[in-house]
């Protein structure tokens, strides 16, 4: 699909920006994220096409302004939710119940 | 449904595997053939950025029999067919601006490709 990872040819992004030294993951949500997606993976309800398939079609201003493991993350969620095994209802109550322990 | 369980992961991902299948396909193309690329616009996964629809290069090599992704990740099965590395001049692709030297290569399969 024509879409915004598509992004060879692009002007206006500027230089690629390297880091010396880069660390595999920058964050430790990164590293669970990873780890969820290649677990959920071996459920066997999808390949990797599809993996890269559901990140393509986040919406494409979303998708430019957002990381590479938020891809992921977004990636996985439509998965699970068109396989079935959650629905949007129940990752938002789990994300609300995170935010409530959080804020205690 | 079976989900990987702790001790298993180590295996698993030792074990998981590639793209490339073990099956007897006949190829499209030969090494040093020209080719022009189909100009296509799938609404599903592909692997042909939209920078080299409907522009010519050279086959670089053949690397075997690959899934294609673009059946595969519609849920449309493998459709096993060969996979190139297939050249392409920086003019081809960006213009007469571009570098004169410069040479570009992309992993391409058969059905994006057409005899020039």
């Amino acid at each position: 699909m024509n879409g915004a990872h598509d992004l060879g040819g692009m002007h206006g992004l500027g230089p690629i920006d390297r880091e010396i030294d880069e660390p595999v993951f920058h964050a430790e949500w990164e590293r669970r994220c990873f780890a969820i997606t290649v677990a959920a993976g071996f459920l066997g309800q999808w390949n990797i096409d599809m993996s890269r398939y559901a990140r393509e079609r986040m919406h494409p201003a979303e998708y430019l302004n957002t990381s590479y493991y938020e891809h992921w993350l977004h990636g996985l969620q439509t998965l699970l939710v068109e396989k079935g095994l959650l629905t949007e209802e129940e990752i938002a109550a789990r994300m609300l119940e995170l935010a409530e322990e959080q804020e205690t | 449904m079976k989900a990987l369980k702790a001790e298993d992961v180590s295996d698993a991902l030792r074990h998981s595997r590639g793209a490339r299948v073990d099956e007897d396909v006949v190829p499209k193309f030969t090494t040093g053939e020209r080719v022009l690329t189909r100009n296509l616009h799938p609404v599903g996964h592909t692997r042909l950025p939209r920078y080299v629809r409907a522009r010519h290069g050279t086959i670089r090599c053949d690397y075997g029999v690959f899934i294609f992704p673009d059946a595969h990740g519609m849920g449309e099965g493998k459709k096993p067919q060969h996979l190139y590395s297939v050249c392409f001049t920086a003019q081809e692709l960006w213009g007469p601006g571009a570098s004169a030297h410069d040479r570009i290569y992309l992993d391409l399969w058969d059905d994006y490709l057409d005899p020039a």
